[in-house]
């Protein structure tokens, strides 16, 4: 194919036939986001993975905190036609659990670690995926959410440098002209070689 | 046995002499161990390469901790960084000097108010020269190794001598930060 929006258009007749998409979105001519259902996720990413999209590039969470959900996104890329697909879906934010995709793509072993340790997402089926991998020995609230505050977090952890002053005022100087006069007098008679 | 100058001296003395030979010696001929973590490192290029000219002042870059003397930290660092950063200076042979590059290393910079990164490097490690700016110019960076170097000459970069003594207090530091400071990962188990 040699139009790349023939590419969008063929991804989403080819996704939206099989299953059902409860929004879907052209972001670019390059990217197709897909808005699915918890129990759809697994059935269409392992569909993609047949149908080329065969590498997962990245696992994230965003945080909808006024409608108290967690929304997972999921990126993969296939090598063949250039389109990203996102595929994403909502989970309660309470209590939020999503089963691994590690069957179906092997390389989101540290996308989930790292979602779980940013957002709290629990992972069964990857059982590694609360083991620590950026925050180590980590005290509080995972930090991406918006109800952490870091500012606190920083200010009750990290020792701050104390300042005397806050600022330097450089009104009232000394005015310099004149030993700016008396340089300049000094430096044409060093150029005359000392002599008068 | 001749009765020179030196067969009078008390042992102390000898041995100040010894160090400020050693001092000389060594202030002219730094190796740097640079631990590139925040953007402060690429002033770095430029300083070591023909427009700059590191060499002149006697430093050059070293592969290893245990061979180096001066530790450069330039820039932020996050825990996990910190924890590698006291591993690596516990490494270095003595006596060694560390500078911190940049706002972060001083004040937490534009990274006050993270999570992730701390604010003050001379909390958990002693820093003999700071160079601030964010980032510095080169020609502050040039400067710093100077007054580095003249820090030596005077014997007023003590920060590993500060370490030994108040170890006890950077370590309290050091667990308040970090909880623990040994790391655990895959590849320290």
């Amino acid at each position: 194919m040699t139009n790349s929006m023939n590419n969008v258009n063929y991804v989403t007749n080819l996704v939206e036939n099989s299953f059902e998409i409860l929004k879907t979105e052209v972001v670019n001519k390059n990217q197709v986001s897909f808005i699915v259902e918890k129990a759809t996720v697994h059935g269409l990413l392992t569909f993609l993975k047949t149908a080329g999209w065969i590498q997962l590039s990245y696992l994230s969470a965003v945080d909808w905190i006024e409608e108290n959900q967690l929304e997972l996104v999921y990126i993969v890329f296939n090598w063949e036609k250039p389109v990203y697909i996102q595929v994403r879906t909502r989970l309660d934010r309470e209590h939020p659990e999503m089963a691994s995709i590690l069957p179906i793509y092997p390389g989101c072993q540290y996308y989930e670690r790292e979602t779980h340790e940013f957002f709290g997402i629990k992972f069964p089926g990857n059982p590694n995926h609360e083991k620590q991998l950026i925050l180590e020995e980590w005290d509080d609230m995972p930090p991406l959410l918006k109800d952490f505050d870091p500012r606190a977090y920083s200010d009750r952890k990290f020792a701050k440098r104390e300042y005397s002053n806050d600022f330097v005022n450089l009104n009232g100087q000394e005015s310099k002209q004149k030993k700016r006069e008396e340089r300049r007098a000094y430096i044409k008679e060093v150029r005359k070689g000392g002599k008068k | 046995m001749l009765s020179t100058k030196f067969s009078k001296m008390t042992k102390e003395e000898i041995d100040r002499k010894w160090w400020e030979i050693g001092d000389f010696f060594r202030r002219n001929s730094l190796w740097m161990l640079m631990y590139c973590t925040g953007c402060c490192a690429i002033e770095l290029p430029p300083a070591m390469t023909s427009a700059y000219d590191m060499e002149r002042l006697g430093m050059g870059p070293m592969a290893t901790p245990r061979q180096a003397d001066v530790l450069l930290v330039t820039g932020y660092l996050s825990l996990k960084t910190l924890r590698r950063l006291i591993y690596t200076y516990e490494q270095m042979s003595e006596p060694k000097y560390v500078v911190g590059f940049g706002s972060c290393t001083i004040n937490g910079g534009v990274y006050h108010d993270s999570h992730a990164v701390i604010n003050q490097l001379n909390q958990y490690i002693p820093v003999d020269v700071y160079v601030a700016g964010c980032m510095p110019n080169t020609e502050a960076v040039m400067n710093g190794f100077v007054d580095l170097m003249d820090l030596i000459k005077s014997k007023k970069a003590n920060g590993w001598k500060d370490y030994h003594e108040r170890y006890d207090w950077y370590l309290a530091n050091q667990k308040a930060a970090l909880g623990e400071v040994r790391v655990h990962d895959e590849f320290h188990e």
